[in-house]
């Protein structure tokens, strides 16, 4: 394929996107990188070639860790990434549109396998694998055993980053040429939620306060980074931080000793709805509730729990998260299966009210603040208004 | 006090049939009977005191592992006793004459006469089923590849409305005495409190009727909006 195909292709994307943006249909943002796939199919591999790929994926907190990763990346080189949530080939595509040195990229678990072999990238950060969209991604073990052939086939100059505390990913990398095994000195509770069977050769896998080891072989003990525990939001910015090291960026690994406020990480905003001054977090599966819920401080909640496409469809899941601590706040419920989640704190004994509307739930409140934690579509709702 | 023993939750648990257990204990205290849920795991061996036995939907190597550790006849003590079983998914594969999981068809533990095949696909939805035994409509999810037949004498647990069941055969799940087999997840306790209720009372040996509207009003509403 001539790269004047490739021009004609993004200019024409281009301009679509602009004129898209123009009419008020959407933010623009997808559309151009679609586009530029239908007119030159192989526009990723080309536009791939001359720069430094780094792709980060995980079920949670792809978002704010290719955040972080692309604010240190600049500091050494010019970097495109997709904007935000925009993470399958369509976003990907649409991202390197723009000439750089560095591309970071988030990517969805189930299309890493196809942009790897489409980017060759430098590196590819591996966070965590746990139950999300069970019904789009059917099985966690289904998720990992495609990033195991991933790692298998790409090319041995990849480097793959990856918390070996989740033995998702442990497993993953264990067909890699080239990894670097991250330990937090284990799990961040004191087991993986759904890691009750060995993903390697599904023996049982016994648990001893984060640490893992199976008869096959597969275990955290041994890593080549070994940190502290802490939140979510700081084992991204360590691993963030490692991958901001290994392609060039100065002093990436001093600035892990050097922070200690990780609220940046989370993906959240501050917004004022009708005078209550509201903190919205995106919360999307089991393991991002429970990691959300142990971070609420304050007396006044609202939950927000839809279950459209990308939230995940099946509302079940809401059973294996705790929500007692939640027990003594003024909680009040809403979204599209808020009648879900009422009833499922109802059955724990969390008193809460359940309203129908995102700006009832706010009423409820009428002065102060609140701590909103927001489903994946209710977020994007809450954010956008 | 009735012991409701949840069977290996950490490997049947991954569709939050958990609840269910939540649900069960949560009714029965309301209407003044004391419960314990008891959390068994892979590792101990399963009470034969129990009076409700539970097991969840699982990935294919957890159903395995669970399958083996019951194969041993704990679980068939109790339920020769006329013990409450509820088994959601793998749960109720498992307790099958035959099921496949990893590509490859496993020995069941034989208590419902029903044999699970690979379906033509994966059932993934919102399920609607109408319960004889019940006289009622119950909802919830169904996530499962399975195509479950009934043998001689096997009963059906009710005839599918919305969604898939047994495999597109017209029913889902199994019912044999006190030994329910079911593919629905939701949890199907907490989206059906009748069934909850039923379940309550085989256990106890006297009709247990609870009175929550919360619970009432949460069912009523999945079952208009499940068509």
């Amino acid at each position: 394929m001539g790269s004047l195909r490739l021009k004609v292709a993004i200019a024409i994307a281009k301009s679509a996107g602009a004129l898209s943006k123009s009419l008020g249909r959407g933010s623009g943002e997808t559309l151009p990188g679609r586009i530029l796939l239908t007119l030159c199919p192989n526009a990723i591999e080309l536009l791939a070639q001359s720069r430094v790929v780094i792709l980060v994926s995980g079920t949670n907190g792809k978002t704010s860790t290719t955040k972080e990763l692309v604010s240190q990346v600049r500091t050494v080189g010019t970097v495109v990434t997709s904007s935000s949530g925009s993470n399958l080939s369509r976003g990907v595509a649409g991202a390197l549109m723009q000439d750089s040195v560095f591309a970071v990229l988030e990517v969805d678990e189930l299309h890493l396998p196809e942009v790897v072999a489409q980017t060759n990238p430098a590196v590819v950060l591996l966070l965590n694998l746990t139950r999300d969209q069970l019904h789009r991604m059917h099985e966690v073990k289904r998720v990992a055993a495609r990033w195991h052939e991933m790692c298998k086939s790409a090319d041995p100059s990849t480097l793959f980053i990856a918390d070996v505390d989740d033995p998702f990913v442990n497993f993953a990398i264990t067909g890699a040429a080239s990894a670097v095994r991250v330990s937090f000195g284990g799990a961040a509770h004191s087991r993986h939620p759904d890691g009750a069977v060995c993903p390697s050769c599904g023996r049982y896998l016994d648990w001893n306060d984060g640490k893992y080891h199976c008869d096959c072989g597969l275990s955290n003990e041994y890593a080549n980074h070994t940190y502290d525990g802490g939140s979510a939001g700081y084992r991204n910015f360590v691993l963030a931080s490692l991958a901001a090291d290994y392609v060039g960026v100065h002093n990436a690994l001093s600035n892990i000793e050097l922070r200690s406020d990780y609220r940046g990480m989370e993906r959240a905003t501050e917004k004022v709805f009708a005078g209550v001054k509201a903190r919205v977090r995106l919360t999307k599966n089991p393991a991002s509730w429970t990691e959300a819920l142990a971070g609420v401080t304050g007396n006044n909640v609202i939950l927000v729990l839809n279950a459209r496409e990308v939230d995940g469809i099946d509302t079940s899941w809401i059973w294996d998260v705790s929500c007692a601590s939640l027990a003594g706040k003024r909680v009040v419920v809403t979204g599209e299966r808020g009648a879900d989640l009422a009833y499922r704190l109802h059955v724990e004994g969390v008193q809460n009210t359940l309203v129908d509307t995102f700006d009832e739930a706010i009423a409820v409140f009428g002065v102060g603040s609140v701590e909103v934690l927001a489903a994946y579509t209710a977020f994007f709702g809450l954010v956008g208004r | 006090m009735l012991k409701i023993i949840r069977v290996h939750n950490e490997l049947l648990g991954t569709y939050g049939d958990r609840g269910n257990a939540d649900v069960l204990a949560f009714r029965a205290g309301l209407a003044g009977i004391a419960t314990a849920i008891v959390d068994i795991s892979y590792r101990e061996s399963i009470p034969s005191d129990g009076d409700i036995y539970l097991l969840g939907g699982a990935e294919d190597a957890a159903q395995i592992l669970s399958c083996n550790a019951l194969s041993g006849g704990s679980l068939h003590g109790a339920v020769e006793k006329g013990t409450v079983v509820l088994a959601i998914c793998a749960g109720f594969q498992i307790l099958g004459k035959s099921f496949y999981a990893n590509g490859e068809e496993q020995r069941g533990l034989g208590l419902l006469n029903v044999t699970t095949v690979p379906g033509t696909s994966r059932y993934v939805g919102d399920i609607k089923v109408h319960s004889e035994l019940l006289g009622i409509d119950l909802t919830g999810f169904e996530n499962h590849g399975g195509k479950t037949l009934l043998g001689a004498g096997a009963q059906a647990f009710g005839k599918v409305l919305v969604g898939h069941g047994n495999g597109d055969t017209g029913v889902d799940g199994a019912v044999s005495g006190n030994i329910f087999g079911t593919y629905l997840h939701g949890p199907v306790l907490a989206r059906n409190p009748e069934f909850a209720d039923l379940l309550l009372s085989r256990a106890h040996g006297a009709p247990v009727k609870v009175s929550d509207p919360l619970a009432d009003r949460y069912a009523a509403l999945r079952r208009e909006v499940t068509k």
